[in-house]
């Protein structure tokens, strides 16, 4: 194992900011962490979304990181930005939602090292533990 | 104990939540040269007891940890 590679299928804030959390400190610590973004996951990192805050949120967690306004929780886009300067993280958007979308990767917050497909993915993965989230 | 180690960097991460004050340890140690003394400061609990997993894990000394009325000091040096 040398690594992790994180699916983050889900746009929940809470599930959004725990990857860019755990990922993050793995990535500062050495271990290398690839991110996959699909489905509403990657929806989350929508300029427009984050922009306007309007996270899908699934609970009282979420609701408070929300309220705290970035002062004691960073955004996990700032948190990601961050990361990437201390460690070997790599962030990557799903070119199957990105069709869907009908988005380019210029219409995502500016943290992506490129897009993949799922055996792009996958090939990635292949050393790595998987985490789906 | 505390008293007599003098840092060579502080780290004022009062109010920042987990993981802010491990990221800003983590950032400081990485410029550093082995040898370096870092004195964090933290409000946050969980960081108090998250740091020193993160010191062990990455090889250096937490030299020692000081509590002060609202908020927690952490000296940790730099090893390699």
């Amino acid at each position: 194992m040398t690594g992790y590679a994180i699916v983050l299928a889900s746009g929940e804030l809470e599930r959004v900011q725990a990857v860019s959390m755990i990922g993050s400190i793995a990535a500062a610590s050495e271990t290398p962490v690839q991110v996959f973004a699909t489905m509403n996951g990657l929806t989350a990192f929508e300029k427009e979304t984050v922009e306007t805050g309007d996270f899908e949120v699934a609970g009282p967690a979420g609701y408070a990181m929300l309220e705290s306004d970035g002062d004691e929780v960073p955004l996990f886009t700032e948190q990601l930005e961050r990361a990437k300067n201390l460690g070997p993280l790599e962030v990557y958007a799903c070119e199957m939602v990105m069709d869907l979308m009908d988005n380019e990767i210029d219409d995502y917050v500016d943290v992506f090292d490129g897009s993949l497909g799922v055996s792009g993915f996958l090939q990635k993965a292949s050393d790595k533990q998987v985490l789906f989230v | 104990m505390s008293e007599s180690i003098s840092p060579d960097v502080t780290v004022d991460s009062r109010g920042a939540a987990c993981p802010g004050p491990l990221m800003d340890l983590i950032g400081k140690v990485q410029d550093a040269e082995p040898g370096t003394v870092i004195k964090l400061q933290t409000s946050d609990s969980g960081s108090k007891g998250d740091v020193p997993e993160w010191v062990e894990e990455a090889g250096h000394d937490l030299l020692d940890t000081v509590e002060h009325d609202d908020y927690w000091s952490l000296y940790v040096e730099k090893t390699r």
